[in-house]
């Protein structure tokens, strides 16, 4: 008890100040809650531009695709480059394609069914690297001001032990150890909120650029059912 | 990612920075600096109950001091009373103005010495009335010339004083004689014999004749008052008369009315203080001790009065029935006199036993809230439900 001591109340009440009269436990989760926040908002800008960059990338390959241009020369072009969304998945398709008929495919339903494999395949990985990292913001969303609550709980604790010391009741006293203490809180909520809000927003964008993902991946997978029809019975 | 990394670390210290800098100490509240003051817990029984007012007056719910006549409020006031100024004095009916003579005496005590014919005489009641003169003098040992004025000044100011009896009586003749001699023994004397001035004298002795309006109302005076207040006054201007030559220096000096009616003391002796009510004055006494008698005051008393009556029994019902019995106390604690019935049940025997009571437990010995004659009548309400 004698080692606790009161700092002095006057002038001590900016947030830097109050930061460094701090506990080391408070101090310890004011510091993983500002990297907590800073690694949120890097999810948050890396998210919304790579989703932006998806959007746009699925309409510029929906516009090629339905242009009417040949799908072998398509896929001759896009073989070569790295590619990302749709295009992945009809890489994935074709690639599978063309497999099957270099060996010469015995069974048409075998065959639809591989490319169809292929293309899930390829539409997950992209699913997976879309959501990626969004399960952090989820977290942080829910446990943040958890945490800051355990920080601000034990700058409490701490404080009201110090006063205790002091033998002194007076408000100038309580103070300031409250105030250091909800410092914390405040930092949580801090992370806390915005976390919450990019994570519907993302998780909403995501949900639908898989849906158009799918919905292409349904429709090539019929193109190509169709194209199965006309070529396999021929040779069979 | 690495853009978002770096934007986001970006964007975290900017906003630090700038938390830093605008959220930096928060100003002090503006609180009031509140002293705390010692709250001290004093057991009822301790302190006699008590309100401002008056002591003859109605009892009423809200206790209200003694009225007063000047309305006017004077500020932080805290007796009651008519003055100006916060006095500790009670009030009381004005004294009656008592006729003013000692101010009317020194005044006539100039007039008197012509008809005595002593010289010596005349000269302390001049050097009295010329109050002006004292600062002056010391300068016209060297300047003759002021000094006439102010010889002039003492003849005029006995006017006033004996105006209003002298003015029918005098007679043309007198007033003649009359003007020279005051003049020429008031004014050379003073002059001739202070300052020791052979022409101060001369030029004396031609101012009195300079000044027409005074002649007629000194003579007269001397005439009538000589009998009342020359008895009064010759003693001590024959004692003086002697001392002449030194004296009216000094009573010059000291002499001043202008300096003591402003050292006066203005206040009302018997004004009591500033406090002002218009409000009807209520039951109480002068100082103020509390509210009334407390509840548990009232109730202490009660229960006691309760053990010492006996309800008549037979008869009428007497649930119902109330009685309240007015008495008075002692500073000894006891009963002054017969309790009286304040407001009657309309039951005689009823009231007599509550009567009664009080007796009873008077002589077993009652114990009243500590009075100190600050609250010395009680009235009892007794009504068998409460009581019992």
């Amino acid at each position: 008890m004698e080692n606790l001591t009161l700092v002095e109340p006057a002038a001590q009440l900016s947030i830097w100040a109050l930061f460094w009269q701090a506990g080391w436990v408070v101090k310890l989760v004011m510091i993983g809650l500002l990297v907590a926040s800073v690694w949120t908002w890097a999810i948050i800008v890396d998210k919304l531009i790579s989703y932006g960059r998806m959007r746009s990338a699925l309409n510029r390959f929906e516009q090629v695709f339905w242009s009417g241009q040949s799908l072998e020369e398509l896929y001759r072009t896009l073989s070569d480059r790295k590619t990302t969304g749709m295009a992945s998945i009809f890489i994935a398709a074709m690639r599978e394609w063309k497999k099957s008929f270099e060996k010469g495919a015995k069974s048409a339903l075998a065959l639809q069914t591989r490319i169809d494999k292929a293309m899930d395949l390829a539409l997950s990985r992209e699913m997976e690297r879309m959501e990626s990292r969004l399960g952090f913001l989820a977290t942080i969303g829910s446990a943040a001001p958890f945490i800051g609550l355990f920080g601000t709980v034990v700058g409490i604790m701490t404080s009201f032990q110090a006063i205790a010391g002091s033998k002194s009741t007076n408000l100038a006293v309580v103070a300031p150890g409250i105030a250091e203490a909800l410092l914390a809180t405040a930092i949580g909520l801090l992370a806390a909120i915005p976390a919450v809000i990019a994570y519907n927003k993302l998780s909403t964008d995501a949900s639908k650029l898989a849906s158009r993902m799918e919905g292409f991946a349904d429709e090539f997978s019929a193109i190509l059912s169709r194209q199965i029809d006309e070529k396999v019975p021929q040779r069979a | 990612m690495k853009a978002g990394l770096t934007t986001s670390v970006v964007l975290h210290a900017s906003l630090l920075a700038v938390g830093l800098v605008t959220m930096s100490a928060p100003s002090a509240m503006q609180v009031e600096n509140v002293e705390s003051f010692p709250v001290e817990l004093v057991p009822l029984s301790e302190v006699p109950q008590s309100v401002l007012g008056e002591r003859k007056a109605e009892k009423a719910e809200k206790p209200a001091p003694v009225p007063t006549q000047r309305p006017d409020v004077v500020a932080d006031a805290q007796k009651v009373g008519n003055n100006s100024v916060d006095t500790d004095a009670p009030i009381t009916p004005e004294a009656s103005p008592r006729p003013v003579e000692p101010s009317a005496a020194p005044p006539p005590a100039p007039e008197p010495k012509p008809q005595d014919k002593v010289a010596d005489e005349a000269k302390p009641a001049p050097a009295k009335q010329p109050e002006p003169k004292p600062e002056p003098k010391p300068e016209p040992v060297e300047q003759p010339a002021p000094k006439p004025e102010p010889v002039p000044e003492p003849v005029p100011k006995p006017e006033p004083v004996k105006q209003p009896e002298p003015k029918p009586e005098p007679t043309p003749a007198p007033v003649q004689e009359a003007k020279p001699e005051p003049a020429e023994e008031t004014t050379p004397d003073p002059v001739a014999e202070t300052i020791a001035q052979e022409p101060a004298p001369t030029e004396a002795v031609q101012l009195p004749n300079s000044a027409p309006a005074p002649a007629a109302r000194p003579d007269p005076a001397p005439a009538q008052q000589t009998a009342t207040k020359a008895s009064e006054t010759k003693p001590s201007t024959s004692q003086s008369s002697e001392q002449a030559a030194v004296r009216p220096k000094s009573d010059e000096k000291q002499f001043s009315t202008d300096e003591i009616t402003a050292l006066l003391n203005k206040a009302k002796p018997s004004g009591g203080g500033a406090k002002r009510s218009t409000e009807q004055a209520a039951l109480g006494a002068k100082k103020t001790t509390g509210q009334t008698l407390s509840q548990s005051d009232k109730a202490a008393l009660s229960s006691q009065l309760g053990d010492c009556w006996t309800i008549p029994v037979g008869g009428v019902e007497t649930d119902n029935l109330k009685v309240s019995i007015r008495f008075k106390v002692t500073q000894a604690g006891k009963i002054d006199g017969r309790p009286t019935v304040e407001t009657s049940s309309g039951n005689r025997p009823f009231d007599e036993s509550a009567i009664r009571a009080v007796q009873k437990c008077d002589n077993q010995g009652l114990k009243l809230p500590p009075a100190n004659g600050e609250w010395d009548q009680f009235v009892i309400n007794f009504d068998p439900a409460e009581m019992f």
